[in-house]
């Protein structure tokens, strides 16, 4: 789950935000008292939430329901709790995909068939490994529910792995992967998440696409035959649905499914860089510099994580926050500039993202840094921190409401065994946030210093980068081309 | 790698299952009659003309507001691309008691989200915000309907970014200025036809004049509809609604949008070779226009039939029968009363775009002569629904419903039964709608890259 900006607000506030508001002179004539300022808030209506029930199967698969009120549609998810992170270290890619050849054959279905079976119930299905888990998604009617068990039976539990099938299964990642690499913001974040998860498990996520031509079918059974297993596995069930029943379907179609004893190692938690390090990756086509600067932060089970969602909130959760005010509107170096994060297992990470014009790297960088510092230090004013608190309880609320965000924040609650902290008592536990717990906060994550990553154009480095000390030179695959130090020959 | 160990089992799985794929077609007719739109609608008008339309639904603690004005591209003269989008844009730049993007900034300090869009025939403005928030998203909505500032700075500075985006777009997507092109040889009628922006020339000449005068003609309460939907009580928020909304003055009469003149007498075919795309292809797209009754959930049924999901007529032909295409989208649009399919297909080369343009129309020729058999059009049914009913599961896109409906000018009573009337499409009906509106006069061709 990626606390990010969603992408359709993100391109109406910049395409509507002004740099100065000059000329803007209202005429505040005869006009009803009640225009001049906004209404003051009614009293906020609490949201309710059904807490996510779970019953154990024999054979080690969870059956959970999480009630959603007047839904017509029923959200299967069967997670596997293994994803990208757990692909061996010789076969990165090979979580992925195994996801993705779940569907392409059994003994007796074709893909074909299978892809009939699953329009037939006019069900909408989606495969997706993550970094820790891996979900089957699949949208249904309840009338249709029976037969959606059925087909989600023989899809995972029949599987083949045919040569013929894994070959286009590959053809397809590696082009879409290709495709991803286009986007500089992907090779940043790639890159980012490359450098912290040096030396960590964490790091075989990272790949790039020329992976995906050594994964055989060999490797797609090691894998399957490793980690899908009903022992590791959560089988949810959301909707205007009675859990009793639900339990009953699931367990009708999924208790023959033999138990495997898997035994998942433990993910240390990395440690946060405290190095200076630039990382410079060439993007030829790029318009603007694409610039990242993160480290890693605590998983979302640690008592920080609610202070420290709400300051990452206040450091630039959204076009109010301290870096889209500096580096867009006060010092014009960015067109955007936001910060984000995401939890794993056993850690999180965070970053600052902007896209600054070339010749403003450098000093875009510091003002992230000095942002970071400022918010960390007594600088944080409580005002700030309330308004981050009050985005993100209001904001809790919008994500549930769709299918897509119900279904991925029960899935990653079930999938990482997070308690009601994070169902039905996120609202109290962000409430409980106060200043001090966010400086502490910002003290322990944001000190360290953090990776600095810049996706660009070569011809960029010896005018725009020329003031960092050290910045390593990487292709857009990853592989370090060069080291240049300041005061050098560049 | 299966994980059922028993062979006996694997045996009786392996008799069992294509009895059950079969079963999957034939069991369970999709239901009629109890499904669809099932929210209360409350409608009114304020004494200037306003339409309001409320739906209280207390799911979630949440509340949309929209703001539709009937000012899309058809209110446009030749001259004026672009007016309706700078329009548009303009409405986030301040208005009397509230700075430039201070909209934004409100909504986003209570954890709300809004956007806004032009099309065709409206402009609509759209949040959502924690329902205590409700008087909040009205007072802004009622300032720059009221009251938007327009000055020749700000249109120039908006015009200014609006292009440099739109510029940005037609560098990043060698596509993009074709699909202008498509819709101009659709819709053979300026008002229909054009495009947002264009090339952007006619908007570089726009004055804060020209959309001032757009404002004063279009962004009026009696040209607007306000719908509100979420946990709300109605009573307060008609309340709300007459204390901020009627008061704005009424603005001069709306003429009703001109009927559309497609003067085309045969197939229209234009080959653009010039156009520098990476890899051929072509635009493929059949207009309808006047449609009898019922004829619009007969052509959505349709679109599913041929276009939605991987094993749709056009979809399993091209990509996994034939493998002449790798990119395929498009499907049914709405402008005003008239209707166009729109297909748009990629190959590797001119040859197997040529296959897949013939493959397109064998598919309609098999449509025409053959009826479609009652498994596919059940599943096709059941896509759609699936598709609906996701649709109606938030407030906002409950919201954008009833404003699209509103503004086209179907009656709202019309939606309980609108996915009934889907459902209830027959292979028959479909049969007489390809031959009736699938023929040379409404069908265009835009042929590009190098053949």
């Amino acid at each position: 789950m990626k606390y990010r900006i969603p992408g359709r607000i993100l391109e109406r506030a910049i395409m509507a935000w002004v740099t100065v508001a000059v000329g803007f002179a209202p005429e505040i004539g005869a006009q009803e008292r009640f225009r001049r300022t906004p209404p003051l808030a009614e009293p906020r209506q609490e949201l309710k939430l059904a807490p996510i029930e779970r019953l154990e199967l024999a054979n080690g698969l969870t059956i959970a329901t999480a009630f959603r009120p007047q839904s017509p549609i029923i959200t299967l998810q069967l997670i596997i709790k293994a994803g990208e992170a757990d692909s061996p270290p010789e076969r990165p890619g090979v979580a992925d995909i195994t996801a993705r050849m779940i569907g392409r054959g059994t003994r007796v279905l074709s893909d074909g068939q299978i892809e009939n079976m699953i329009e037939a119930i006019g069900a909408d299905y989606s495969a997706n490994a993550l970094m820790d888990y891996t979900v089957f998604r699949f949208h249904v009617f309840e009338e249709h529910l029976d037969r959606a068990l059925l087909v989600m039976r023989i899809m995972l539990l029949e599987a083949v792995f045919t040569e013929r099938a894994l070959a286009a299964v590959k053809r397809l990642a590696f082009y879409e992967h290709l495709d991803r690499a286009k986007d500089p913001e992907e090779l940043g974040w790639r890159h980012l998440l490359r450098v912290l998860f040096e030396g960590h498990p964490y790091r075989v996520a990272t790949y790039n696409e020329d992976v995906i031509r050594d994964i055989g079918s060999r490797d797609v059974a090691a894998f399957y035959n490793r980690f899908y297993a009903p022992d590791n596995a959560v089988f949810l069930v959301s909707g205007n649905v009675n859990s009793e029943s639900i339990k009953r379907k699931v367990s009708e179609h999924f208790r023959q499914w033999g138990r495997r004893d898997v035994r998942r190692p433990q993910v240390p938690a990395p440690s946060p860089n405290d190095r200076e390090r630039v990382c410079f990756i060439e993007n030829p086509n790029a318009q603007d510099a694409t610039v990242f600067v993160g480290n890693v932060a605590m998983d979302s089970q640690h008592p920080d994580f609610f202070p420290f969602l709400v300051l990452n909130q206040a450091l630039g959760g959204t076009t109010r926050g301290r870096l889209f005010m500096n580096l867009r509107e006060s010092k014009a170096y960015a067109y955007y500039a936001f910060s984000e994060a995401e939890f794993f297992r056993s850690s999180g990470v965070f970053w600052a993202r902007a896209r600054v014009t070339p010749e403003h790297i450098y000093p875009a960088v510091q003002e992230i840094f000095r942002e970071k510092r400022s918010l960390s230090s007594d600088k944080a004013v409580a005002s700030e921190i309330e308004e981050a608190k009050a985005y993100l309880i209001g904001n809790l609320p919008l994500r549930f409401e769709t299918f897509e965000g119900f279904s991925e924040w029960t899935a990653r609650i079930a999938a990482l065994e997070l308690g009601p902290d994070h169902w039905d008592r996120s609202l109290e536990s962000i409430m409980l946030v106060n200043l001090e717990k966010v400086q502490a906060a910002g003290q322990r994550y944001f000190s360290p210093t953090p990776v600095v990553v810049v996706v660009g154009r070569r011809e960029w480095i010896l005018d725009h980068l020329r003031d960092f000390r050290v910045v390593e030179i990487y292709d857009p695959s990853g592989v370090l081309k060069q080291t240049l130090i300041k005061g050098e020959e560049r | 790698m299966s994980v059922i160990r028993d062979p006996k089992k694997r045996m009786k799985t392996a008799i069992l299952l294509p009895v059950a794929v079969s079963l999957f077609l034939a069991q369970a007719p999709t239901a009629l009659g109890q499904e669809g739109w099932s929210f209360p609608i409350h409608e009114y008008r304020l004494k200037n003309g306003l339409r309001v339309i409320l739906s209280e639904d207390a799911s979630f603690p949440l509340v949309t507001v929209v703001v539709a004005y009937g000012a899309g591209t058809v209110r446009e003269r030749e001259g004026q691309e672009g007016l309706a989008y700078l329009m548009e844009n303009m409405m986030f730049q301040g208005s009397d008691n509230i700075a430039p993007l201070q909209h934004v900034s409100y909504i986003q300090k209570v954890g709300g989200e809004l956007n806004a869009t032009t099309t065709f025939d409206k402009a609509l403005f759209y949040q959502t915000v924690p329902s205590n928030q409700l008087a909040l998203a009205l007072w802004l909505e009622s300032d720059r309907m009221k009251s938007t500032v327009i000055t020749q700075a700000a249109v120039d500075r908006q015009r200014n970014t609006l292009l440099e985006e739109h510029l940005g777009r037609l560098e990043r997507d060698p596509y993009l200025e074709s699909f202008s092109i498509f819709d101009m040889l659709l819709y053979p009628d300026f008002l229909y036809g054009h495009p947002l922006i264009g090339i952007g020339e006619e908007m570089k000449r726009l004055r804060a004049a020209d959309v001032s005068a757009f404002r004063r003609a279009y962004y009026v309460p009696n040209n607007a509809v306000l719908c509100i939907v979420g946990n709300i009580q109605i009573p307060r928020t008609k309340e709300l609604v007459a204390q901020y909304f009627e008061s704005i003055p009424q603005g001069p009469q709306v003429p009703a949008i001109p009927l559309p003149r497609f003067e085309q007498q045969g197939e229209v075919t234009i080959f653009l070779p010039d156009i520098p795309v990476p890899t051929p292809g072509f635009h493929l797209g059949y207009r309808f226009y006047p449609l009898q009754t019922g004829d619009a959930y007969s052509l959505r049924v349709l679109e599913y039939i041929l276009m939605k999901g991987k094993t749709s007529r056009l979809r399993s032909r091209l990509f996994e029968r034939d493998r002449t295409a790798h990119h395929l989208s498009g499907g049914l649009e709405e402008r005003g009363g008239a209707r166009a399919l729109k297909i748009f297909c990629l190959s590797t080369n001119a040859v197997l775009a040529d296959r897949a343009q013939r493959a397109i129309m064998s598919e309609i020729e098999r449509l025409r002569k053959n009826p479609v058999s009652e498994d596919d059009l059940t599943k096709a049914k059941r896509l759609f629904k699936m598709d609906y009913m996701r649709r109606l599961a938030t407030g906002r896109e409950r919201a954008l419903v009833l404003v699209e409906t509103a503004v086209s000018g179907r009656p709202l009573e019309s939606l309980p039964d609108e996915l009934d009337r889907h459902l209830r499409v027959s292979p028959t009906t479909l049969t007489t709608l390809v031959i009736r509106y699938f023929i040379p006069r409404n069908k265009v061709v835009l042929r590009l890259g190098p053949r």
